[in-house]
């Protein structure tokens, strides 16, 4: 099983325990990751789509050589990738990008390349009994909550196609189960992060972080689990800031999605390196040390 | 059948909540929820307020929330509802306050947001106050969201409003596309109706969670509305400032690496001059760094000149 791997720029700059984390899960899980390094960012919805389209038809045209699908390990990354790949589908747009601006280089994207998230490929490509069958710490008594964001979920036509798969409405939560730990509710769990407005109105920005960590914490999470370094980032980066606007403590760890897999495959926090965040994981560690 | 009807009642202006209130209600199975309440306020409760007009889903004026779905009464048959649920528990939309029981403030909630979206056109002079021939293919994206109801239904779903109820939301966003895309206003009237659309509080106040396209009763994606709009300020320049900043330090990022710069983005959106606002950076900074956060030297990617090659280009034929 291999993939053409699609860190994202996250990965590579504020969230570097992120891509360390996906690299060790991968290897453990016997999954094949060639990083694609000489691609762009995906414009990450801060590009207009007419320059971001040609450079994410670019990319997919690199996997397409390279005869692989994509795993990207960013909700972010992968929502405007899918959205990117549905307009592709269209040959008359697509043929257009190729001519303007993929044959220069000799470059032309056919149309076939799949983008795919690493919770996806859990389920839909490695098979989560055959991850079940890999758990060395099962994760028990270890709350956590969910937090999918909403790249990975909406415009629900391209990212949840209902009829092709059933699952990705609830694949983190059957994950979390499947781990061993113990899923605790909130409201908010597809809502935005408050991530992409943090520019326009960092106090609403900042609201959204009280309002789901808070709620998560309230109803006595241990953390946090999300897909999406960009939630990651808002949700325990600004995490003290919300604090602050709020006048109220939350402290709440946010996981990334690979960390919580490989807790549950036997890594330590330390080499899942959770001492990268903000927000200190001690409530995290100390149950993991007791698992151990 | 027996149905039963689990009402919030709320009755601000008397004294508060008074919470659910439960009736029993002999109906068809083919009958709507709204033939229900009609039922009750009819047989056994007056007291109960609820809106409706049309009666077969064209006006949006029943939106509640049935079982925790925001829908029309109207149109939403009890047979489908008991089939999920053994009750119909009815709540008003969220993110509005409620005059009593289901009735919603529409002043706030929709008639305000739509106001300050300067909901008319001001065209050119070149178009004369005459009549106007415009081209089918020019109008036929226009023409569909001047179908929206004016329900509400995407402001309810909106991730923003719970937290910043100022936010103008999607709905008057949809009207404002009416308006931007309408080829009658350009030069200086597209300038002034961006500005209008950029407003704090409106464009870039939506966090495109694609929420409120999921949720429009005339499926008019109100949230991919909202990125064509936001594509339209790329061509014409944006007007918000510190958006632009961000935006400009972004594309710039990619187009002279490949990818971005997190540093230097976060530092040119705040304004390489403005120290105030750098400075309340610092403390973030400083967290980030001594977890071993802050990124390293930003190096150029393989293949970062094709990519600048396609951005330039891309650029030139806006």
């Amino acid at each position: 099983m291999k993939y053409a791997f699609y860190p994202g720029c996250v990965a590579k700059g504020g969230c570097p325990e992120l891509y360390s984390a996906a690299v060790k899960v991968a290897e453990k899980l016997d999954i094949e990751l060639e990083e694609m390094t000489d691609v762009s960012c995906t414009g990450a919805g801060c590009m207009p789509t007419q320059l971001s389209d040609p450079i994410n038809a670019r990319t997919f045209a690199k996997a397409e050589q390279m005869g692989l699908p994509i795993m990207t390990i960013c909700s972010t990354c992968q929502g405007v990738f899918s959205q990117a790949n549905h307009r592709l589908q269209d040959p008359e747009y697509r043929e257009e990008i190729n001519r303007e601006y993929l044959a220069d280089e000799g470059l032309s994207y056919q149309g076939t390349t799949e983008v795919t998230h690493m919770l996806w490929v859990l389920f839909e490509d490695y098979g989560i009994e055959k991850l079940q069958s890999l758990i060395e710490r099962p994760l028990n008594g270890l709350k956590v909550s969910p937090f999918y964001g909403c790249f990975i979920r909406r415009p629900g036509n391209i990212m949840v196609p209902t009829k092709e798969v059933g699952g990705r409405r609830t694949y983190l939560e059957d994950l979390t189960r499947i781990l061993g730990a113990e899923n605790v509710d909130i409201s908010g769990k597809t809502k935005c992060c408050g991530f992409p407005i943090l520019t326009a109105n960092e106090e609403a920005s900042l609201g959204m972080v009280s309002k789901h960590a808070g709620e998560s914490k309230g109803n006595g999470a241990d953390c946090m689990v999300t897909p999406c370094p960009l939630c990651h980032l808002n949700l325990d980066g600004n995490q003290p800031r919300a604090e602050s606007q709020k006048g109220e403590k939350i402290d709440l760890p946010i996981i990334h999605l690979p960390q919580l897999v490989g807790l549950a495959l036997g890594f330590d926090p330390d080499e899942m390196q959770l001492s990268r965040h903000i927000v200190s994981t001690k409530a995290v560690n100390d149950k993991i040390d007791m698992l151990t | 059948m027996e149905v039963t009807y689990k009402i919030n009642r709320k009755d601000p202006e008397n004294g508060g909540e008074s919470g659910y209130a439960t009736y029993q209600v002999d109906l068809p199975e083919d009958a709507t929820v709204l033939d229900g309440l009609q039922k009750i306020r009819d047989e056994q409760d007056d007291s109960l307020a609820f809106r409706a007009s049309c009666c077969q889903g064209t006006c949006g004026e029943c939106a509640v929330r049935i079982n925790y779905k925001a829908q029309f009464t109207c149109t939403t048959r009890i047979g489908d509802v008991t089939k999920k649920a053994p009750e119909v528990q009815l709540d008003p939309v969220r993110n509005i306050s409620v005059i009593k029981d289901l009735v919603f403030d529409m002043d706030a909630f929709t008639w305000d947001k739509m106001a300050a979206v300067k909901p008319w056109m001001e065209p050119d002079e070149e178009f004369a106050p005459t009549e106007n021939i415009v081209s089918e293919k020019d109008m036929a994206d226009v023409r569909k969201t001047m179908s929206c109801y004016q329900c509400g239904l995407c402001d309810e779903g909106c991730a923003v409003l719970p937290v910043n109820f100022d936010f103008l939301g999607p709905g008057a966003m949809v009207k404002s596309y009416r308006f931007v895309m309408d080829p009658r206003e350009s030069g200086a009237q597209m300038d002034a109706r961006m500005k209008v659309v950029e407003q704090p509080q409106g464009l870039w106040d939506c966090v495109h969670c694609y929420e409120a396209d999921g949720k429009c009763p005339r499926g008019l994606t109100p949230s991919t509305k909202i990125m064509e709009i936001r594509d339209v300020s790329f061509k014409e320049g944006i007007k918000n400032e510190k958006v632009g900043r961000h935006h400009a330090s972004f594309i710039n990022s990619v187009k002279q690496t490949g990818w971005l710069d997190e540093r230097k983005l976060v530092m040119e959106t705040e304004g390489l001059t403005n120290v105030a606002g750098l400075m309340k950076l610092l403390p973030t900074a400083v967290r980030a760094m001594r977890r071993g956060k802050m990124p390293g030297r930003h190096e150029k990617r393989p293949g970062a000149d094709q990519i600048k090659r396609i951005i330039e280009k891309a650029e030139e034929s806006k």
